[in-house]
């Protein structure tokens, strides 16, 4: 997806100068994809050789892949060291920014443990904890519309898929 | 004119089969909803609703397929323009500018433009399979392994112009895409690669990851802003786009159909690769190419038109050849063989009132899903309304049904987490996740032909610049990576690119940003 600016740097785009976490975010994610790159070559090491003559044989494609992610993480750190500093921006406030980040982390975990709850005690109980939770979560605060809504939310999606669509959704180890 | 006088007929036999119009409607709706669900797409629909088929005369279990497989294409705009959640890959193009529009408060002007230029896309194409269809056919068959090889690239290098502010990262997520795309079975020698022993990753779990880059990613990130944690949702808008505003995206419309039909004949590729071929089309006429992206809305009707019109070029092939152009009408040729019909020149001979009233209840399923869609918009626009806070677990729980139904599979889910994560920080940091997409749906098309090719022709790289259409092919894919490079070098610093995309004023004037 194709985002609207942010006005954060384009490493390779413009001429505008690049923040501080911006550059270090930069450096981190080239040297995570190298990293990831260099894995898959290696890997590559394992695969069979081709029995077809005429064949490139099944780990040429990926390194081809690798091969060019690595040179275009090179381009990018090159980029991101050469461009200037940015002006400070105006100071955000840290706590909003703060309690955002643990939102998003709390929202992430949330939907891990619901895709494990939902192995134990079935798809339609965990959703509707998960949502009344991710409800909570994001300031909307009722202690009875709350799990309200989200019963009402999980038996339309469980009617939707398990009755219309014939999609087996789980029912549970605990239950089964 | 014999096509003419037998599609009168069609209509006059179809006025009288009540229970195939029925189907039709049924169908339709059937396929709006699937194809606006995530993960469900239209081959799913039609798989679902064959059993149903086995009882009916041809022409009424074949309309309502028909009717699934028009309504599924469609429906995935919906849900992506609405949402960002993409209920069909194909969806994924349109869900670049389709979403933005949305942020801006045009929600109702995107999906009017959405529905309108996909059924003149899909009526278009049904209107050329019924006119062209022996003629085309032999178009298909000019395409073996090297020039579906040169579709593909030419398709990858689109993501050199969906790439955002930087190049350099979209081609790092592209080629990230790519060697995503190599998990799995080696397409020559079925030897598994990357897949760590899970049989799960045997196939390229591309629309678990479409739908967590996408659709959990947003998910994730409007939790981060109290602002949009706490706001209420914008209202639909206008639906059906203003004549003067529609009529300038007409040309972006005709050509994009053609675009789309001319990939759908292609066998193997689909209304994905349609939606974006035709999106970057769209794009390299435009005199505003920096608004794509931004909120675009000729880059809606670019996706939704070429979407639809590879529906009449897919089953173009599958009647004509008995080839089916992808699953959808691989599924279909199954329903058609089961009916006791076989595909091929005969069928035009030996069943020509039936097929040319197939090809009228064709043309009815376009026009019931305009009004249907039309009709509906309104219904589905109440989403919009729903607070953040509420309207986001909702679509978590979405991302993680809608996955789980395609395989009925766990594991699928935790990939669509891990994608939403990956999205989520790509997002944060500039990085577009449309080119992974992409490369998902093209990275095995292109290795897998390229190699066909290669063994094809004892090894030797030849069939690269000895087929016509091959050349021309990645000759224009040459160019399509190459031009937003040199533009960029081209622009003078610190001329910053026209901002914005379509906002209101510009939609009285532009919309279609291309001023034709």
């Amino acid at each position: 997806m194709s985002h609207a600016p942010t006005g954060r740097d384009s490493a390779a785009g413009d001429a505008s100068g690049i923040s501080r976490a911006d550059r270090i975010a930069n450096l981190i994610i080239a040297a995570i994809v190298m990293v990831v790159a260099v894995a898959a070559i290696v890997a590559t090491a394992d695969f069979p050789a081709t029995s077809l003559a005429a064949d490139v044989g099944p780990a040429r494609f990926p390194i081809l892949y690798a091969g060019a992610l690595i040179v275009l993480c090179g381009i990018l750190i090159v980029h991101t060291l050469r461009k200037p500093a940015a002006r400070p921006e105006p100071a955000r406030p840290a706590t909003g920014r703060g309690a955002g980040r643990i939102n998003v982390a709390l929202g992430i975990g949330a939907t891990a443990l619901c895709l494990v709850a939902i192995s134990y005690i079935g798809f339609a109980i965990a959703t509707a904890l998960y949502l009344s939770g991710i409800m909570g979560l994001m300031g909307q605060r009722g202690k009875l519309l709350n799990p309200l809504i989200a019963v009402v939310a999980t038996a339309i999606i469980y009617v939707t898929f398990s009755t219309g669509l014939q999609v087996p959704l789980p029912v549970g180890s605990l239950f089964e | 004119m014999y096509e003419l006088d037998m599609l009168m007929r069609g209509f006059q036999t179809l006025l009288t089969q009540p229970l195939a119009l029925l189907l039709c409607v049924v169908g339709v709706i059937v396929g709006i909803v699937i194809g606006a669900l995530p993960g469900l797409t239209a081959t799913m629909g039609v798989a679902i609703l064959l059993p149903f088929t086995f009882g009916l005369d041809p022409l009424s279990g074949l309309l309502m397929i028909c009717g699934v497989f028009f309504g599924g294409v469609y429906g995935g705009s919906i849900t992506a323009i609405l949402l960002k959640i993409p209920g069909t890959p194909a969806a994924a193009a349109t869900a670049m500018d389709g979403y933005e529009l949305t942020k801006k408060g045009q929600a109702g002007i995107a999906l009017g433009t959405a529905t309108c230029s996909s059924f003149l896309g899909g009526t278009l194409s049904v209107f050329v399979l019924i006119f062209l269809a022996p003629l085309l056919a032999s178009f298909a068959l000019e395409f073996s392994a090297s020039e579906s090889f040169a579709l593909a690239v030419f398709g990858l290098s689109i993501i050199a112009s969906i790439s955002g502010k930087s190049v350099t990262k979209g081609l790092i997520a592209g080629f990230l895409g790519l060697l995503i795309a190599t998990v799995g079975l080696d397409p020559m020698g079925g030897f598994p690669r990357y897949t760590g022993g899970y049989t799960e990753l045997f196939n390229v779990p591309f629309i678990p990851v479409m739908i967590g880059l996408f659709a959990a990613a947003e998910a994730f990130k409007s939790m981060e802003d109290p602002a949009v944690r706490n706001s209420l949702g914008t209202t639909l808008g206008r639906i059906i786009p203003p004549w003067a505003t529609y009529r300038r995206m007409l040309p972006t419309v005709g050509r994009s159909s053609v675009l789309g039909i001319i990939i759908g004949i292609i066998p193997g590729a689909g209304a994905d690769i349609a939606a974006f071929v035709a999106y970057n089309e769209a794009k390299r006429f435009s005199k505003t190419p920096d608004n794509y992206g931004k909120g675009e809305l000729a880059g809606v009707a670019a996706c939704e038109s070429g979407a639809n019109g590879c529906t009449g070029g897919a089953l173009l092939t599958m009647l004509t050849l008995g080839i089916p152009g992808d699953a959808v009408t691989a599924v279909m040729l199954g329903a058609l063989t089961l009916q006791g019909l076989q595909p091929g020149p005969l069928l035009f001979r030996e069943h020509a009132d039936l097929v040319f009233t197939l090809f009228a209840g064709m043309l009815v399923c376009y026009v019931l899903m305009l009004v249907l869609g039309l009709a509906s918009l309104r219904v589905m626009g109440r989403i919009l309304q729903m607070p953040k806070s509420v309207l986001t677990p909702v679509i978590l729980a979405l991302c993680i049904v809608g996955t789980y139904a395609l395989n009925n599979s766990m594991f699928d889910v935790g990939i669509m987490l891990a994608a939403g994560i990956i999205g989520y920080f790509m997002q944060k940091w500039d990085f577009p996740a449309s080119p992974v997409v992409l490369a998902l749906i093209m990275g095995p098309m292109a290795e897998a032909n390229f190699r066909r090719a290669l063994s094809l022709s004892g090894g030797s790289y030849d069939f690269l610049y000895n087929r016509p259409i091959t050349v021309c092919l990645l000759a224009v894919a040459i160019v399509t990576l190459l031009l937003p490079l040199v533009r960029r070098l081209w622009r003078k610093p610190g001329v910053p690119a026209t901002d914005g995309g379509t906002d209101n004023a510009a939609l009285a004037s532009d919309p279609a940003g291309n001023g034709e």
